[in-house]
C-alpha cells in the first residue's frame, strides 16, 4: 500500500500479468474514439474502445468540455449499430459523459426511438439515460411514456421510471408528483424490485403530507409486502407515524406496535433487524415492549455475518444509553465480540459492555480491555476511555483497578485528543472521588515529566496548583512542578511558576522554600516567566514586605475569574487609549441573554480540564450554573424548578424588571433581573425590598443586592425565602426597587461621585401551587397509569361554578396545576359537553404524579369536574386535591 | 444514498471508483480513507467476508474478493445491513462476470462487463438490481427469466 493514490498502469514485470490497460493515456484513446465515425462499424474494436474511456473515467480522470463533447457525438453515431453488447456499452457511456459534455439533448430522439422499442431492455436503458439529460421542457414531452412505463409489465422497465422518478422529484417535484396513481399501482406489483422501488418514490412524493403517510402505512402494514427491501422501507416510514403521531393518540397500546413486533418474526434477517431497532428507538419505551427486540438482537450477536454481529451490537450500544438494565442479558454474548476481528465490533462491544457491566465484573472486564487496546485506533481508544470515565462515576469503589488502567494507557503512545481524553478523565474522577485524589495527581505529576503536549501541561499544572495543596502532603508535587522550570518551554515554565505560586500561599510551611524556587525563576530568559515570578514573590511578600492580606493574596491566586471573557473582551476593544485608564469594573459582570439561548444547544462532552465549567444543555442547567456560583445559596440543595420570567414593570419603563422563581426544596429564591434603560444614570447598591406579610409560610434568608447597574447592561439582585420542607407553600410579595442614583454625563460615560437614594415600586408576585410541579409528559398515559397503581389513588369530585366554555374551565384547572397534558387532551372539541383531560408532572419531592380530569357541562354552563390522581406517594395525591380545592 | 463505491487492487491502486453525492472535493479524502482502511483491516481475509465501519451516519462496509477489495460506503436507509445486501450484489455479478474470484488480470479483462454490471446494480446512489441472474441477462440487454 506504498502509493495508494497512484494509477494502476505500470506496475507489472510479469508478462503474464500485465494490465490489458498498460500504458493507457488520455489522447491516445481519444484518438482511437474516431472508429466511432467510420462507415462500417466495428462493434468489438468499438466496445474495447468504451472500456478504455470507462477505465479512464472510473479512475477519476476528467475529460475537458471540448473533450467530452466531442467523444459524446462520436458516440452517438453508435446508434446505427444493431449489435446489442455494443447498445448497452453506449448507453452506460451517454450516461457516464452527459454530465460534462455539451448540446446532450442531440442524442435526445435516438433515445426517444429507443423508447417506443419493441425490445423492453433498449426501453427500460432508454429510460435511464433520458431521465439523466433530460430537463424539465423535454420531461412533459416524455412524461406520457414515463406513467406508462412505470406500470409497464416489463419488471425492469418498471423499475427504470420508478428510480428515474425518485432522481426527477429533486429537480421537477411538481411533474413526478402527477405520477401517484401510477406509483401507487406500482406499489401492488408482484415483482419484488418493483414494489421496492415504488414504495420508495411514492413516500417521497407524499413525505409533507402526514395523513397521506399515516393512510399509506396504515394499509401496506395490513397487507403483504414482498421484497424484504420494501418491508424495511415501510418500517421505517410506520416508525416516522409513530413519532408524529405519540401525542396525539388516545391511551391505550402504542398504534403499530403489533406490527413491528410480527416483522420481528419475518424470515429475512434485514426486516428482523429493521424492526427491531425501530422498536429500540420509540419513545418512552417500556421494557415489555423492548424484550422481543432485545432478544432478537441478542442472537444476532453470535451471527457468522460480521454486518449483522455489527448491526446488532451498534443498536445495542445505543439501547444501553437509555435502558442499560435491557440490555445486561446480553452481556456473555457481548463478552466474546470483545475478540472480535472487526475492531468496529469489538469497540462497540466493549463500551457497551461499560455501560451495562455491575460492579463484580468491572476487574475481569479491565483485564480483557488491556489486551484489546494495543490494536486498535485512537478514535476508538477515545470512545473506550469515555466509557471508562463514567463507569468509575457508576461505582466509585472501583475507582483504583479504573485509575491504574488510565494511567496505564497515558504512558503509552497516542495523538493529543487520545492523551486529552485520558487526562480529562482523571480530572473528573479526582474531581468527584476524593479517595482518588492523591492517587490521580501523582499519575498526572508522572505524565507532565514527558508529556509532549503544551496545552496538557499547562492545564495540569494550573490543576496541581488548585488540589495539590490540599492534600496529606503537597510537598511531594513541588519536584514535579520545579521540573517544568528547568525542562519545559516557556509557556509551560509560566504556567509551572503560577502553581509554585499557589503552593506558597496556601502551605505555609512550603512558603519559604517556594521563594527560593521562585526567586531562581527571576533568571528565565523568557519575560513572562521573569514577570510572573517578581509578581508572586512581591504578592506573597517573599521581599520581605507585608504588601497584602493572607485573604487578598489567596484571592488574587485562586479568585474566579467572574468577568465573563466575551465581555472583558468586548470592553477591550471599545477602550479608547486616553488619559483615563481602563477599569475592569466597569466590565459587565452578566451573560447576555441570547448567549443563554445559546447554551440551551446541545453542551459538549464535560471537559475536565480548562477553565469553562460545562456548558449547560438547559436553562434550567443555566440557572443552576448561575446559583450555585453564588456561595450564599450553596446550601440551598438540588434546584427543583425555574420558572419562566415573570414581568414587575411595565413596557418601557425607566427600569425593566422581571423575576425568576427558584424553587429548592427548603427556599425559594427570587431572581430579579434589572435592566437599566436610561442612559445618564448608573444605579448602585440595587436591592429589591420585599414585603412577604401576604406569604406567612415564608421568611426572608438572603437579600443579595446588585453592586452596580449601568445603562443597559442587565444584571441580577437575588432574595432568599425559607419555607418550610417540602410543603407547597405559596402567597403574595410586594416588591419595591431602592437603589442609589448617580447622574452620568453622556459626553464622557462619568458618573458623579455622590449619588442620591430613591425607590421604584414593582408589581407584586406570587409563589403558586403550580410553581411546585414540573411539565413532564408520558408517551402512552394508560400504561403509566397502570404501572403507578390504585394505592395512592385520590378521587374526588368538585363543582367550578358557571365557566365561559368547557375549554375555558380545562385550562384553567391545567394552569392550575401547571401540569403537562397528554395526548392532546387538552384540546377540547368546539360543543362537547363532557371531556376527559389526562396530566402527567413531576411534583417537588421528585415524586411522578398523573391526574385524569373528566368535564362535563350543564344548559347554564355549570362545569363539574371529577379529579382522579395516582401518584407513587399518598401525601402527594391529597396535596393535588387541595391545590384544586384551594383554587 | 449509495454514497461510493470502490474497486482497489492488493497494492491499494484504484480499479474503479464512482461517487454519487459526493463532492469533487471529498473524493481524494474519501479515496486515501477506503484505501486505507482496507489496508489496516483486510490482510489475511477471506473472500467476501464482510467488515463493517462507521463513522457519524455513513456506513461502510467492505471485503476482498480474489485480488481486488471492494469497498461500499452509504447514508440514511443505506446502512450497514443494505450496503450488505449491495456489496453482495456486486461480489456476485463480479464473480459470475468472472467465472471465480478474479485475479486482477481478469478483473481488468472483463472491465467493460463489469462497469456494466455495476451500471445495473447501483444507478446515480440507489440500489436497481440485486440478483446475478437477472443482472447477467440485463447486461445482454435480454429481459429477466421470470417476465
Amino acid at each position: 500500500m506504498a502509493q495508494p493514490l497512484v494509477k494502476k498502469d505500470d506496475d507489472r514485470d510479469d508478462e503474464a500479468e500485465y494490465s490489458p490497460f498498460l500504458g493507457i493515456e488520455k489522447g491516445a484513446v481519444l484518438q482511437e474514439a474516431r472508429v466511432f465515425n467510420d462507415p462500417q462499424l466495428d462493434p468489438r474494436r468499438c466496445s474495447q474502445v468504451i472500456t478504455k474511456l470507462l477505465y479512464l473515467l472510473n479512475q477519476g480522470e476528467t475529460f475537458t468540455k471540448i473533450e467530452a463533447t466531442e467523444v459524446f457525438f462520436a458516440v452517438t453515431k453508435l446508434f446505427q449499430s444493431k449489435d446489442v453488447g455494443l447498445r448497452r456499452m453506449v448507453y452506460l457511456m451517454i450516461k457516464e459523459l452527459s454530465p460534462s459534455a455539451d448540446e446532450v439533448i442531440i442524442v435526445t430522439s435516438s433515445l426517444m426511438k429507443d423508447m417506443n422499442s419493441k425490445t423492453d431492455m433498449y426501453r427500460a436503458n432508454a429510460i435511464r439515460v433520458l431521465c439523466r439529460i433530460t430537463d424539465g421542457t423535454l420531461l412533459t414531452q416524455i412524461e406520457r411514456y414515463l406513467k406508462q412505463a412505470i406500470v409497464d409489465k416489463n419488471p425492469v422497465v418498471a423499475s427504470a421510471a420508478l428510480v428515474s422518478g425518485i432522481h426527477l422529484l429533486q429537480t421537477n417535484p411538481e411533474i413526478v408528483k402527477r405520477w401517484s396513481n401510477e406509483v401507487q399501482e406500482a406499489v401492488q406489483s408482484r415483482a419484488a424490485l418493483v414494489q421496492f422501488h415504488a414504495l420508495a418514490l411514492l413516500h417521497q412524493i407524499r413525505q409533507n403530507d402526514r395523513l397521506a403517510v399515516s393512510k399509506l402505512v396504515t394499509s401496506l402494514t395490513r397487507g403483504t409486502v414482498r421484497s424484504p427491501l420494501a418491508q424495511c422501507l415501510l418500517i421505517r416510514y410506520t416508525s416516522q407515524v409513530i413519532r408524529e403521531s405519540a401525542t396525539n393518540t388516545q391511551g391505550g397500546d402504542r398504534p403499530f406496535y403489533d406490527f413491528l413486533e410480527s416483522c420481528l418474526r419475518h424470515k429475512a434477517e434485514m426486516v428482523i433487524f429493521e424492526a427491531a431497532r425501530a422498536i429500540t428507538e420509540l419513545s418512552a419505551v417500556t421494557s415489555r415492549e423492548l424484550t422481543p427486540a432485545i432478544t432478537v438482537l441478542q442472537l444476532f450477536l453470535s451471527s457468522s455475518k460480521p454486518v449483522l454481529r455489527f448491526a446488532a451490537v451498534r443498536t445495542l450500544n445505543k439501547v444501553a444509553m437509555t435502558h442499560p438494565m435491557a440490555v445486561t442479558n446480553c452481556n456473555i454474548d457481548m463478552e466474546s465480540l470483545i475478540s472480535d476481528q472487526n475492531r468496529s465490533i469489538a469497540t462497540l462491544a466493549i463500551t457497551t459492555l461499560l455501560k451495562t457491566g455491575n460492579e463484580s465484573s468491572v476487574d475481569r472486564l479491565m483485564k480483557q480491555i488491556t489486551n484489546f487496546m494495543s490494536d486498535i485506533a485512537d478514535e476508538f481508544k477515545i470512545v473506550v476511555v469515555e466509557a471508562i470515565r463514567s463507569l468509575c462515576l457508576k461505582f466509585p469503589l472501583k475507582y483504583r483497578s479504573l485509575m491504574n488502567f488510565l494511567s496505564n494507557i497515558l504512558r503509552e503512545e497516542g495523538g493529543f485528543e487520545y492523551k486529552k481524553a485520558i487526562v480529562d478523565s482523571i480530572v473528573i474522577l479526582i474531581r468527584d472521588i476524593p479517595d482518588a485524589k492523591e492517587n490521580g495527581l501523582l499519575h498526572l505529576c508522572e505524565f507532565i515529566e514527558d508529556c509532549e503536549f503544551t496545552y496538557l501541561s499547562t492545564q495540569i499544572l494550573h490543576f496541581l496548583g488548585i488540589e495539590g495543596p490540599k492534600t496529606s502532603d503537597p510537598s511531594k508535587y513541588i519536584r514535579y512542578i520545579y521540573n517544568r522550570v528547568h525542562l519545559e518551554n516557556a509557556t509551560v515554565r509560566a504556567a509551572a511558576v503560577s502553581t509554585l505560586a499557589k503552593f506558597g500561599a496556601m502551605v505555609d510551611a512550603l512558603k519559604p522554600r517556594i521563594f527560593v524556587l521562585l526567586r531562581r525563576c527571576l533568571f528565565d530568559s523568557d519575560d513572562e516567566v521573569r514577570d510572573r515570578a517578581t509578581l508572586y514573590i512581591n504578592t506573597l511578600g517573599g521581599d520581605g514586605e507585608v504588601v497584602e492580606t493572607e485573604k487578598d493574596v489567596k484571592d488574587f491566586l485562586f479568585g474566579d475569574f467572574d468577568i465573563p471573557l466575551v465581555n472583558l473582551e468586548t470592553s477591550l476593544k471599545n477602550y479608547e487609549p486616553s488619559e483615563q485608564p481602563f477599569d475592569i469594573n466597569f466590565v459587565p459582570r452578566e451573560v447576555k441573554s441570547h448567549t443563554l439561548a445559546e447554551k440551551k444547544a446541545p453542551g459538549k462532552k464535560p471537559t475536565g480540564l480548562g477553565a469553562p465549567p460545562t456548558a449547560p444543555t438547559s436553562t434550567l442547567d443555566a440557572y443552576e450554573t448561575l446559583l450555585s456560583s453564588i456561595p450564599e445559596f450553596s446550601s440551598f440543595g438540588k434546584l427543583f424548578k425555574s420558572s419562566a420570567p415573570v414581568e414587575l414593570t411595565e413596557a418601557e419603563t425607566e427600569y425593566a424588571v422581571n423575576v425568576v422563581k427558584h424553587i429548592f426544596d427548603r427556599h425559594v429564591v427570587f431572581q430579579y433581573n434589572c435592566t437599566n434603560t436610561i442612559p445618564e444614570q448608573l444605579l448602585e447598591n440595587v436591592t429589591v425590598i420585599v414585603d412577604a406579610s401576604d406569604a406567612e409560610e415564608f421568611s426572608e434568608v438572603i437579600s443579595k443586592p446588585l453592586r452596580s447597574l449601568p445603562y443597559d447592561s442587565p444584571g441580577h439582585a437575588f432574595v432568599a425565602f425559607e419555607k418550610p420542607d417540602g410543603v407547597p407553600a405559596v402567597g403574595k410579595f410586594s416588591n419595591m426597587l431602592r437603589f442609589i442614583v448617580k447622574e452620568v454625563d453622556p459626553a464622557t460615560g462619568e458618573a458623579e461621585e455622590d449619588g442620591v437614594e430613591d425607590e421604584y415600586q414593582l408589581e407584586d408576585l406570587e409563589v403558586v401551587a403550580a410553581d411546585y410541579m414540573i411539565k413532564v409528559g408520558v408517551s402512552n398515559f394508560r400504561n403509566a397509569w397502570e404501572s403507578l397503581g390504585p394505592d395512592c389513588e385520590r378521587v374526588d369530585e368538585y363543582g367550578l361554578g358557571p365557566r365561559e366554555s368547557l375549554a375555558e374551565a380545562v385550562n384553567a384547572v391545567i394552569n392550575l396545576l401547571g401540569m403537562q397534558p397528554c395526548e392532546g387532551t387538552e384540546v377540547v372539541p368546539s360543543n362537547s359537553r363532557s371531556h376527559t383531560c389526562l396530566l402527567s408532572g413531576v411534583y417537588i419531592g421528585n415524586v411522578k404524579v398523573l391526574v385524569r380530569l373528566q368535564f362535563g357541562i350543564d344548559g347554564p354552563k355549570e362545569v363539574a369536574m371529577k379529579l382522579a390522581v395516582r401518584s407513587d406517594d399518598e401525601s402527594v395525591s391529597d396535596a393535588i386535591h387541595e391545590i384544586v380545592a384551594s383554587g | 444514498m449509495i454514497l461510493a463505491l470502490l474497486f482497489a487492487n492488493a497494492e491499494g491502486n484504484i480499479l474503479i471508483e464512482r461517487f454519487s453525492g459526493v463532492p469533487a472535493e471529498e473524493r481524494l479524502h474519501w479515496r486515501s480513507f477506503l484505501v486505507k482502511l482496507g489496508a489496516d483491516n483486510l490482510k489475511g481475509m477471506k473472500n467476501e467476508e464482510l467488515l463493517v465501519a462507521s463513522h457519524k451516519s455513513v456506513y461502510i462496509v467492505y471485503t476482498v474478493l480474489g485480488d481486488v477489495s471492494v469497498y461500499v460506503v452509504g447514508k440514511d436507509e443505506y446502512d450497514e445491513l443494505a450496503l450488505s445486501e449491495v456489496i453482495f450484489a456486486i461480489t456476485s455479478a463480479v464473480k459470475d462476470v468472472c467465472g471465480k474470484p478474479p485475479t486482477e488480470r481478469l478483473f481488468l479483462d472483463k472491465y467493460g462487463k463489469i462497469c456494466l454490471c455495476l451500471d445495473e446494480i447501483v444507478w446515480k446512489g440507489l440500489l436497481e438490481n440485486t440478483e446475478k441472474d437477472r443482472i447477467r441477462r440485463l447486461v445482454r440487454l435480454k429481459p429477466p427469466t421470470e417476465f
